[in-house]
């Protein structure tokens, strides 16, 4: 992280396994940033102040809300964004399909969240855990369409294919 | 909303953020930034100065020796929940903590800066209080050790002076034969407490040595209640959890837009007896 002379500080931040740099006024949310200034628009935003969880990417491998983060902050770490679940032929992972198939999203507002919330579970539950597991990990995650039943079904789902997220 | 400008330091040695700090009292310092960055985004604060910490080395240590635990204030919510040695010690930390957020938000919210930040319905700060620690507070003049007890003021307000930071908070080592419980009501899974009840109870001879009592939101600040005066020397039975509970008849909650006070006074009352309840099963097991 460097200051620039016009205010800005450079970000050097490794995003779905790739390298980018860029100049970023402090106040940049993290999520503006995803989404404006590398055009990764899959991170959605809705409430902007951290209570719905929509905008969780995986920092570091640990679940973050980015809207709660600023771009600065990153500098030197890695991101997964929902973009690094599907193959590069759009190929949706065993944690996508299931989504699909389970009917886990209406909308697909909160999906992205709910993706990458759920990605963290299964990676430390590969059996997918207790329902009650299941419950507390996207508990953090608000969606407006599905109850929650098809999202619990469709994690479980994922786990029991076996292939996990 | 988007916050506004601000100049943005990120220091990675804490005598550099201290300098910092005693140079811009007013500034803000950003830790896990789960409440501060909200706050920044409706602009209810416009800091023009940011220090952000979590590139300070040296304050996101967990020691356990002997049954005491201190916790640097950049400690992750999530790494101190998630700590068997922490849990061993202290399971209320554990028990209250996971309460505090969500996972996402434990992952980078801190202990030293929800101690600072002095929420009402902080978990943590009521299990700091309840387990009897002391908060470390350095400026760039020196540290000082403040009780937890001593440290909440009220929403928000705490017994830090300007230039002053959060940097450890020691629990000291639990008594042989101590149980805890915790309890809390909110009107959905993992929202924000409306009350909670935070507990524990040392047990000698088959009898109550010491008690302690934390109630949130039931008083502006976390408030303690003298359980130990009420309880010492007996079994903590129905009537002496009746006894506790008849000693909070004047408490006074505030009302807001989540409940009202009288609804939280009741509250406080039904919490305190499955703390209590809670705690001394846990202190008789400790015992045993
Ligand atoms: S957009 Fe980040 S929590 Fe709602
Ligand atoms: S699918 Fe519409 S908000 Fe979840």
């Amino acid at each position: 992280m460097s200051a620039t002379e016009n205010g800005l500080v450079t970000v050097r931040v490794t995003v779905n396994g790739r390298a980018y740099e860029r100049a970023v006024e402090p106040r940049k949310a993290l999520s503006d940033f995803i989404r404006e200034d590398l055009g990764l628009t899959g991170t959605h935003v809705a409430c902007e102040h951290g209570f719905c969880g929509v905008c969780n990417i995986l920092l570091d491998g640990q679940t973050v809300r980015s809207c709660l983060m600023f771009a600065v902050q990153v500098d030197g770490h890695a991101i997964e964004t929902v973009e690094s679940l599907a193959s590069p032929d759009g190929t949706l992972s065993p944690l996508q399909q299931a989504f699909n198939d389970h009917a886990g999203l209406q909308c697909g507002y909160c999906t992205p969240g709910m993706l990458m919330t759920a990605k963290e579970h299964l990676d430390r539950h590969p059996d997918g855990g207790t329902d009650e597991e299941i419950r507390e990990a996207i508990a953090g995650v608000l969606c407006r369409c599905t109850g929650y039943q098809q999202i619990i079904e469709s994690i479980r789902a994922a786990a029991t294919t076996g292939k996990g997220a | 909303m988007k916050p506004a400008p601000f100049a943005y330091h990120a220091p990675t040695a804490l005598d550099e953020a201290l300098a910092l700090l005693a140079a811009e009292p007013e500034a803000r310092l950003l830790a896990g930034g789960q409440s501060l960055v909200p706050r920044m985004r409706l602009r209810v604060e416009k800091p023009a100065v940011v220090i952000d910490l979590n590139r300070v080395e040296g304050l996101d240590g967990i020691a356990v020796d002997g049954g005491a635990v201190t916790v640097g204030a950049l400690v992750r919510q999530q790494a101190l929940v998630d700590d068997e040695a922490v849990f061993r010690a202290h399971p209320l930390i554990r028990l209250a903590g996971s309460h505090a957020g969500f996972h996402t938000t434990r992952h980078r919210g801190t202990v030293g800066g929800s101690i600072a930040f002095a929420a009402p319905w902080a978990e943590l700060s009521a299990t700091a209080i309840t387990l009897g620690a002391t908060i470390t507070a350095r400026s760039s003049a020196g540290e000082r050790a403040i009780a937890a007890g001593d440290f909440f003021l009220g929403p928000h307000q705490t017994a830090l002076a300007a230039g002053e930071m959060v940097t450890q908070v020691r629990f000291p080592a639990a008594d042989a034969g101590t149980g805890f419980g915790f309890h809390e009501a909110s009107p959905r899974w993992r929202d924000y407490a409306t009350a909670a009840a935070s507990a524990s109870i040392t047990v000698r001879d088959g009898a109550v040595a010491d008690a302690r009592l934390t109630l949130l939101r039931a008083a502006p600040a976390p408030l303690q209640v003298d359980a130990a005066s009420i309880l010492a020397g007996r079994a903590v039975d129905e009537a002496a959890i009746a006894d506790v509970v008849a000693a909070l008849d004047g408490i006074d909650p505030p009302d807001d837009v989540e409940a009202s006070g009288r609804h939280r006074a009741r509250l406080a009352r039904t919490l305190t007896e499955r703390a209590l309840a809670d705690a001394w099963a846990n202190a008789k097991e400790a015992a045993a």
